[in-house]
C-alpha cells in the first residue's frame, strides 16, 4: 500500500465541535493515528448537543452518542478514549500520552489549559518537541476581546462577513453555518503539517495559536483594504457582481429550484443573449459593456429569468455552461449526495459501520482534493464512546490490568456518558412541518444505493458532455 | 538567518485571479522563495477591484497586494515554444508548482504534471479548479457564485420568501486558497519522506462542498434536507438590529437563558414560552418583537461589552470594514503588516492569519511589480545576462 503522508504520527484531539476535531479528522484520512478524548460528563456536542437529533434513520437507540451524523462524518477513522481530565487522575493519564505523541490539539478556553499545567511551556516539559495546537475565539494576548466567549455563528457578524452578506438594499445576514470554524480548521492544518516539516528539518516542536476571529477577518480583506485606502465601506450586493454583469439567482422551473449565471466578458454576454433566443440584445447600446449592464441589471434579470422559469434546474445548467457560460444549478444537500460529478470524483465517501452499532452504510464528504500518486480514504466510521481505551491505556501505554480496572472504578476512564443533555427527537414530517428542514426524502437510501439489501441501486442523473473551451 | 519551515522551497506560481496566487502567497509567508510568474499583459488579478484611488491601474488592484505579498515576480509568455522551454528549466529547479489553468490547458502546452515531472520527479504541481480536473463538469467555467451554488451552501442560505443567497466577497476562493496550501504542504511532508513529487488536484467546488459538515449527512443519515429560513420568527440567532446598527445573540455558552433575559433587561424572557430551543422556534415571533424592542435603544459597542465580559453570552456585532480596520483586538493579534509599495504607497495589509512559534508568518517585501525582477530572477536560475532578456523581450518571450 502506498504511504500515506502522516504515517507513523500520533496525534491527541482534545477539540470540541468543528473546527480542531475535523482538522483531525482529516489527518486520519492522511494516514495519522488520531485519539480522540472526551470527558465521561462532557461529550463532543456533537454526540447529543444542538447538532444532534440526526439519529441514523432518526432512530436514536440505545446509544443515541454513537449514532449522530455530524459526529461521525468529522470524527472519521479517530480512536476515542474517555479520561476525565477535570480530575487529576486524568491529567496524569494525559501526560504520559503526551509523552508518546507527536501533535497536541485542543480548544479549550487558554485558563483551562494554564490551570492543569498544560499550557505549550509545561507541554514543552513533557515532550521537548511536541507540536501544539491551540484554537481560541479572539486568541489569547492582550487584546480587548481575548477573554471573550466566542463561537462561530456570533463571529461570523463580528469579523465582518454578515455586514457584506445581504439581499441588495436590505440588512447585514448571516450566511452559511459556523462559516469561521472551517477556516480555522483549515488553519490548524496548515500549521500543523509547517510544524512537522519544521520539527523533521530542525528537530524542534513548536505551538500554534489559531484565533478564529482574525481567520474571518482575513475573507473579508479586500473590504478592509478598499476603507484604507480609499474610504469606502462597501455594499450588500445579494448575489451581484461587484464590477461584472448581469450576475444572478435566477427561478427554475418547479418549487425552490434556482440557477445561478455569471456572465465575466462581452463574449459570454454575446453566447447568453443566443443561448435564449435574443441575440439582438447582444447589439443593443444599453448593454454593450459592464457598465451599462450594471446599470440595467434589473431589467437584464427580468429577460434572463423568463428563461430559465420553464427549465429544471440542471437543464438550465448545462445548456448555459454548454454554450460558454458560467452557470451552477443550486444544489441542496440531495443533490450534493447524488450529484454525478461529485460521484465520478469520488468526493463522497461510504463509511461502513460494524453491525453492532447498526447504522450500516452512510456517505459522507471526504477532501476536496487529490493526489495522483496516494490514494487517500476516510479509513473508518467516527469511534463509538471509549471505543479504545484498552487499545490507547493498554496498548499503547501498556498500563496493567489493575491499573485499568482502577482507573475504570474510579470513573476516570468510561464507556457510558454521566450525563447527557435532553434528546430533542422530532418525527422527520414534524421537522418540515417546522421548518426545521425543506423537506425529506424517505428514498434516499435507495437513491445512494446505500440500502444493504439492494447495493448499487442509486440511479445516477445523466449528463450531456460539453464540448471543451479552446484554451 | 532564522530557519523558517519552508526556506528551503522554490515555488513557481503560475496561477491567476484569488485562491492560486493566495496559495503560493502563504507558502512565501513561511520561507519559500515564491517566483510569480504572469504573461506580458499580467495575469487577472491585476484588474481586480477595489484599486487604490479607486481607478483601474495593473499597480494598483489592493486584492493583488493582498495575495501576492512575498512573491518575487517574473513575465513569461507560455504559448510561444520559446517560453514553455524557459518554465522547463525553471520548474526543472522548483519544488512546487501552482496553477489554475482551465484542465488541459498546460497539457497543450507540454508544461502539466507528467511532461515536468520527466525532468523533476520531486515536482508538487497544485491545480486549483472550479471543478477540479476530472468529471463530467470539469470543464464548466466557474466563479465565485457558480462555487457557491454548487457546494449546496446557497441552498440554506438567506430567507424562504427569497432567491438563495451567497455569501458577501469572494469567500469561496479564499476557501480554496487556504486548501490549496493544506493539499501542497501535505504533499510535501511525503515528499521530505519518498522523494517523488505528485499532482494536487483540487475543486472549489468541493472546497465549499466541504462545509457542509451538518446538511450532507443530514441526507444520508435521515433523507432530510434543510433550506432556508423563514423570513419571520427566526431573528434569535440571526441579525436583529439595535440602536446603531446590528448583532447575533445565541444562546449557551456560558450564559444560561436567565442570564439572557437579565442582560436584555427583560423578565418576560424568563416565560415558559420561550424555556428551551423548541419553544423559542414555535414562539419565535413574539421572540423577534420582545428582543427587538429591548435593544432599540442599545449601542452594538455596549450590548458586545456588556453581553461578553459581564454575562459570557456568545454575542456578535456586525461590524463593518471601517470597524475591522480600527479593532484593537487585531492590532494586538499582529494582524496588519504594513507594506511599503512603490507605487500604491504605505498601507497596512491583512497579514498575520495564526501566530506561531519558532516559524511565524514572516513578511519580507511587496507584492511584484509586473516584471520586476526578470533580471535578478532570470539571472540567478538561469543565468541570463541583460543581452539574453532583451532579445527574449523583443520576440515576446518575456
Amino acid at each position: 500500500m502506498a504511504r500515506l503522508p502522516l504515517e507513523g504520527i500520533r496525534i491527541i484531539d482534545c477539540g470540541h465541535v468543528f473546527a480542531v476535531p475535523y482538522a483531525c479528522g482529516l489527518m486520519a484520512d492522511m494516514g495519522a493515528e488520531v485519539i480522540k478524548i472526551e470527558g465521561p460528563g462532557r461529550l463532543d456536542i456533537t454526540r447529543d448537543g444542538p447538532f444532534s437529533g440526526v439519529h441514523a434513520d432518526n432512530r436514536p437507540g440505545a446509544d443515541p452518542w454513537n449514532r449522530t451524523a455530524n459526529f461521525n462524518l468529522i470524527n472519521r477513522g479517530k480512536k476515542s478514549m474517555v479520561l476525565d481530565l477535570s480530575r487529576a487522575e486524568g491529567r496524569e493519564v494525559l501526560k504520559d500520552l503526551i509523552r508518546v505523541s507527536d501533535v497536541f490539539l485542543e480548544s479549550f478556553t487558554p485558563r483551562v489549559m494554564r490551570g492543569w499545567g498544560l499550557d505549550y511551556p509545561n507541554m514543552k516539559q513533557l515532550k521537548p518537541d511536541i507540536i501544539m495546537v491551540s484554537n481560541t475565539g479572539y486568541g489569547p494576548g492582550s487584546g480587548p476581546y481575548s477573554q471573550y466567549p466566542a463561537q462561530a455563528t456570533t463571529q461570523e457578524a463580528t469579523h465582518g462577513l454578515a455586514y457584506v452578506t445581504g439581499y441588495r438594499g436590505g440588512i447585514p445576514s448571516k450566511a452559511g453555518q459556523s462559516f469561521v470554524d472551517f477556516l480555522a480548521s483549515w488553519a490548524c492544518l496548515m500549521g500543523t503539517a509547517l510544524a512537522l516539516r519544521y520539527r523533521h528539518r530542525y528537530k524542534k516542536g513548536l505551538w500554534i495559536d489559531v484565533g478564529m476571529y482574525q481567520l474571518g477577518c482575513y475573507t473579508v480583506s479586500e473590504y478592509i483594504l478598499d476603507w484604507l485606502a480609499n474610504r469606502l465601506l462597501g455594499e450588500r450586493l445579494g448575489n451581484r457582481h461587484p464590477s461584472k454583469a448581469p450576475q444572478g439567482c435566477y427561478p427554475c422551473a418547479g418549487d425552490d429550484q434556482w440557477c445561478v449565471v455569471s456572465v465575466r466578458d462581452d463574449e459570454e454576454w454575446a453566447a447568453l443573449c443566443r443561448l435564449i433566443g435574443k441575440p439582438e440584445l447582444a447589439q443593443e447600446v444599453r448593454f454593450a459593456t459592464h457598465r451599462d449592464r450594471l446599470a440595467h441589471h434589473d431589467e437584464i434579470d427580468g429577460i434572463i429569468a423568463e428563461w430559465t422559469r420553464s427549465l429544471a434546474k440542471f437543464e438550465a445548467m448545462e445548456r448555459l455552461q454548454g454554450a460558454g457560460v458560467p452557470a451552477g444549478a443550486v444544489f441542496d444537500a440531495r443533490d450534493v449526495n447524488l450529484d454525478p460529478h461529485l460521484r465520478s470524483r469520488g468526493f463522497l465517501e461510504t463509511l461502513r459501520f460494524p453491525p453492532e452499532r447498526g447504522i450500516g452504510e452512510r456517505a459522507i464528504i471526504g477532501r476536496p482534493w487529490r493526489l495522483n500518486k496516494t490514494p487517500l480514504a476516510v479509513r473508518g466510521p467516527g469511534p463509538a464512546l471509549g471505543e479504545h481505551n484498552h487499545d490507547v491505556l493498554q496498548g499503547i501505554l501498556g498500563y496493567s490490568d489493575a491499573r485499568y480496572a482502577d482507573l475504570e472504578q474510579a470513573g476516570i476512564v468510561a464507556t457510558r456518558p454521566t450525563q447527557l443533555r435532553p434528546l430533542a427527537y422530532m418525527e422527520m414530517d414534524e421537522r418540515v412541518r417546522r421548518g426545521r428542514l425543506a423537506y425529506w426524502d424517505p428514498d434516499f437510501k435507495r437513491r445512494l444505493g446505500t440500502e444493504e439489501d439492494e447495493p448499487g441501486a442509486g440511479v445516477p442523473r445523466v449528463v450531456r458532455p460539453v464540448p471543451r473551451d479552446p484554451p | 538567518m532564522i530557519p523558517a519551515a519552508l526556506d528551503d522551497l522554490r515555488v513557481l506560481d503560475v496561477s491567476q485571479g484569488i485562491a492560486g496566487p493566495l496559495c503560493a502567497k502563504l507558502l512565501g509567508d513561511f520561507g519559500a522563495d515564491v517566483i510569480k510568474v504572469e504573461p506580458a499583459g499580467g495575469e487577472c488579478g491585476r484588474s481586480m477591484p477595489p484599486f487604490s484611488g479607486g481607478e483601474a491601474h495593473p499597480e494598483k488592484s489592493l486584492f493583488f497586494l493582498l495575495t501576492n505579498l512575498n512573491k518575487r515576480g517574473i513575465t513569461l509568455n507560455l504559448e510561444e515554444p520559446r517560453g514553455a522551454d524557459i518554465f522547463k528549466e525553471l520548474a526543472r529547479r522548483a519544488d512546487v508548482v501552482v496553477e489554475t489553468f482551465p484542465p488541459g490547458y498546460l497539457a497543450s502546452l507540454g508544461l502539466d504534471h507528467p511532461s515536468l515531472e520527466r525532468q523533476n520527479p520531486g515536482l508538487v504541481m497544485t491545480s486549483i479548479t472550479p471543478f477540479g480536473q476530472t468529471g463530467p463538469y470539469r470543464d464548466y467555467k466557474g466563479g465565485e457564485i457558480v462555487a457557491y451554488a454548487t457546494s449546496g451552501i446557497m441552498s440554506i442560505s438567506g430567507t424562504t420568501d427569497r432567491e438563495p443567497l451567497k455569501h458577501g466577497g469572494f469567500q469561496a476562493q479564499y476557501e480554496a486558497g487556504f486548501n490549496g496550501t493544506v493539499a501542497t504542504l501535505f504533499t510535501l511532508l511525503l515528499r521530505d519522506v519518498t522523494g517523488e513529487g505528485q499532482h494536487v488536484d483540487l475543486s472549489v467546488q468541493e472546497v465549499v462542498a466541504s462545509t457542509m459538515v451538518i446538511n450532507q449527512p443530514f441526507y444520508s443519515w435521515t433523507g432530510g434536507v434543510q433550506g432556508r429560513r423563514r423570513p419571520a420568527g427566526t431573528m434569535f440567532g440571526n441579525v436583529m438590529p439595535c440602536k446603531d446598527g446590528y448583532f447575533v445573540s445565541q444562546a449557551g455558552g456560558g450564559a444560561s437563558w436567565n442570564d439572557v433575559a437579565d442582560f436584555y433587561g427583560r423578565p418576560d424572557l424568563k416565560d415558559e414560552r420561550f424555556a428551551d430551543v423548541n419553544q423559542r422556534v414555535i414562539n419565535g415571533q413574539a421572540l423577534d418583537e420582545l428582543l427587538v424592542e429591548a435593544a432599540k435603544d442599545r449601542t452594538m459597542g455596549e450590548m458586545f461589552k456588556t453581553a461578553s465580559e459581564q454575562y459570557r453570552m456568545l454575542f456578535g456585532i456586525a461590524q463593518t470594514p471601517a470597524d475591522l480596520a480600527a479593532c484593537a483586538q487585531l492590532e494586538a493579534r499582529g494582524f496588519y503588516q504594513e507594506v511599503e509599495h512603490p507605487v500604491i504607497g504605505t498601507i497596512k495589509v491583512p497579514f498575520g492569519l495564526w501566530n506561531m512559534t519558532e516559524t511565524p508568518a514572516r513578511y519580507r517585501r511587496p507584492a511584484p511589480l509586473l516584471g520586476q525582477h526578470n533580471l535578478e530572477v532570470y539571472g540567478e536560475i538561469l543565468g541570463y545576462t541583460e543581452d539574453d532578456l532583451m532579445r527574449l523581450r523583443q520576440a515576446g518571450v518575456i
